[in-house]
């Protein structure tokens, strides 16, 4: 049962000159469970097509669907929360609010509607850093954190909602070898053991080895949807 | 959460924080300064009715403020004293002439004749000796901060006033005029110093019994003089201000002044939370892209203006208050009345928050899908 669907989404982009469909028409569903890595060359459409499962750019033709509800019409609010409540994201760059210690950068995901944090939530972010670990770094700044720790800090904000969908932008695109394997195994085991849909894009062959479905775009087109095992 | 993270970056951006604590702090600091001298002044243009202890003026008709009008006669005394709400009248004689000072040089002073025993209108604040010198005809008041114009007189010292001879009996504090240095005297010493006919008086004073309708007793007072201006003591401060604010252009210099320092103020505030937003798109991309809406930014980028401001409020008052207790016993007329202080810093939020349109403006169209570039 598909989670999370779209059909026939395409999007435009008007770059100064002429309108140009950087998305050609889509059809995807995505089913709990599996790491769906999505891949193709620079400007091939990948981040656009992430932007718009993710609810932060809208299609300009076509309907998303989360839980069999269509999502076309929601406006800016709307899609927020929707945001909130079922979608984590990972980035590129960490995206870590400097000012912030690790444990807020965390917690900001509950708390960036305004609600307070319990003690409950606090305590499990301590638990997933520990999970993760990070365990001594829950009041340092972001900046005095390597390139892997603070993607692995970015993955625990990610997470620490138990979101239905974790959509990551490159995760290792800014990691060595070593650091970029073990967070390809946590997002592995997060699919798996948390039963969520977890989409990678990335042009990074090393990532390919983790995913149970292979995704191939080229010029806003699907090329390819390919469902094996590549470890 | 949110205000908590406003205030954490705005702790960590110290740079921008600083900057634009400066524009609230010069807001405060130089509005404030400004502020303080004009009240200042203004009290140096009502002093006469401000301190007068009496309720009631009556002057010459058509008069413009309280320092010139013509000579009135003194048979009105009598016509006044006949209103049972009436508790007392006095004269009150202005007279112009020249201070012999001591080197053999002169300074133009006003002298203000006081009838004896009540001296009403007269000095009321001292630092030297008291009131009941006046009761010596031969006897002056000065203010303190005036002695350095006449040329430093101690007290007891005698000097000239009008080729007429006079004592400094007391040294007051806080009579200081706005047209120029001031001199108490009792009424028939400012008389012979200015040569005016006797029965001839500047103002009359009056002090009318407390449980008195004080409008319908000035509307007697004018119904028997018609040929005089009668005015309660709150009114001809208020035209003696209003006079001289639009006559002097003190006004239009005040508003100039004050406009600069409000502008350089949000100039500041606008610059560095602009540059401060601006270098912090991507935190505001990324609440967005988390689940953040557009009023989760507003809240803190306000709060973030709420945090600032706070704090060079209390830097500009702390620096404020230290150059007023400075200048308070200094020729500068400055005085800042408690009330204004809330306004003050009411007025340098909302200015504070004009100066964070354009950055909340920036930070409120930040795009999420922009963390995904």
């Amino acid at each position: 049962m598909s989670i999370l669907k779209l059909e026939n989404i395409t999007r435009d982009f008007y770059d100064g000159r002429q309108i140009r469909r950087v998305l050609h028409s889509t059809n995807l569903a995505f089913i709990p469970g599996e790491l769906v890595v999505l891949s193709g060359p620079s400007g091939s459409g990948k981040t656009t097509l992430l932007s718009i499962m993710g609810l932060v750019l809208k299609p300009s033709e076509g309907k998303i669907y989360l839980n069999d509800k269509d999502l076309t019409q929601i406006n800016d609010n709307e899609a927020a929360m929707l945001r909130l409540k079922y979608y984590g994201f990972i980035f590129q760059q960490h995206m870590l609010i400097e000012g912030l210690s690790v444990i807020d950068n965390i917690l900001l995901a509950y708390a960036v509607q305004g609600s307070k944090v319990t003690a409950q939530q606090r305590q499990k972010a301590y638990g997933l850093l520990e999970k993760l670990g990070l365990k001594d770094t829950a009041h340092m700044q972001p900046l005095s954190l390597s390139g892997g720790m603070k993607q692995r800090v970015s993955i625990a904000r990610a997470l620490i909602k138990d979101p239905l969908i974790l959509l990551c932008d490159e995760p290792t695109a800014s990691l060595d070898a070593e650091n970029g394997i073990t967070v390809m195994k946590i997002l592995k085991k997060s699919a798996l053991e948390d039963q969520r849909i977890v989409l990678v894009v990335s042009h990074d062959s090393r990532v390919f080895p983790f995913s149970d479905r292979l995704i191939k775009i080229e010029n806003g087109k699907i090329v390819s949807d390919t469902k094996e095992n590549y470890q | 959460m949110r205000l908590w993270v406003a205030i954490k970056i705005a702790i960590h951006d110290r740079s921008s924080t600083a900057g634009a604590v400066l524009g609230v702090v010069a807001i405060i600091f130089l509005v404030g300064q400004q502020l303080s001298v004009f009240f200042g002044l203004l009290n140096l243009m009502s002093v006469l009715p401000d301190h007068s202890n009496a309720d009631v003026w009556i002057m010459s008709k058509n008069i413009r403020n309280s320092d010139s009008g013509n000579l009135i006669s003194g048979a009105y005394i009598d016509r006044v004293i006949g209103i049972s709400e009436v508790e007392w009248i006095e004269p009150l004689l202005i007279g112009s002439a020249l201070f012999r000072r001591g080197d053999g040089s002169f300074e133009p002073v006003r002298v203000i004749g006081l009838r004896r025993p009540r001296i009403a209108g007269g000095p009321w604040s001292f630092h030297s000796s008291d009131e009941k010198v006046l009761l010596d005809l031969e006897a002056v008041v000065v203010d303190k901060l005036d002695l350095s114009k006449l040329g430093h007189p101690s007290l007891d010292e005698i000097g000239e006033i009008g080729e007429k001879r006079v004592r400094i009996g007391a040294i007051a504090t806080g009579a200081r005029g706005f047209q120029g240095t001031l001199l108490f005297a009792p009424l028939e010493k400012v008389r012979e110093i200015s040569k005016t006919p006797p029965g001839r008086y500047s103002a009359l004073l009056v002090k009318l019994d407390e449980k008195s309708d004080k409008e319908s007793v000035i509307k007697k007072i004018k119904d028997i003089l018609p040929n005089c201006s009668v005015f309660s003591s709150q009114e001809l401060s208020s035209l003696s201000r209003k006079y001289y604010i639009t006559n002097t252009g003190i006004g239009g210099s005040f508003l100039f002044s004050t406009s600069i320092a409000i502008m350089i103020g949000v100039v500041i505030i606008t610059l560095t939370m602009y540059t401060s937003v601006l270098s912090r798109k991507k935190d505001f991309a990324l609440i967005r892209a988390i689940g953040g809406r557009k009023r989760d930014i507003f809240i803190i980028v306000v709060g973030e203006v709420f945090f600032i401001t706070f704090i060079g409020i209390f830097v500009g008052f702390l620096l404020l208050s230290t150059l007023l207790s400075y200048t308070v016993n200094s020729q500068i007329p400055s005085y800042l009345p408690l009330k204004v202080a809330p306004l003050l810093a009411l007025g340098a939020f909302i200015v504070s928050l004009i100066g964070s349109l354009f950055a909340l403006k920036v930070a409120l169209a930040t795009d999420p899908a922009s963390v995904f570039h």
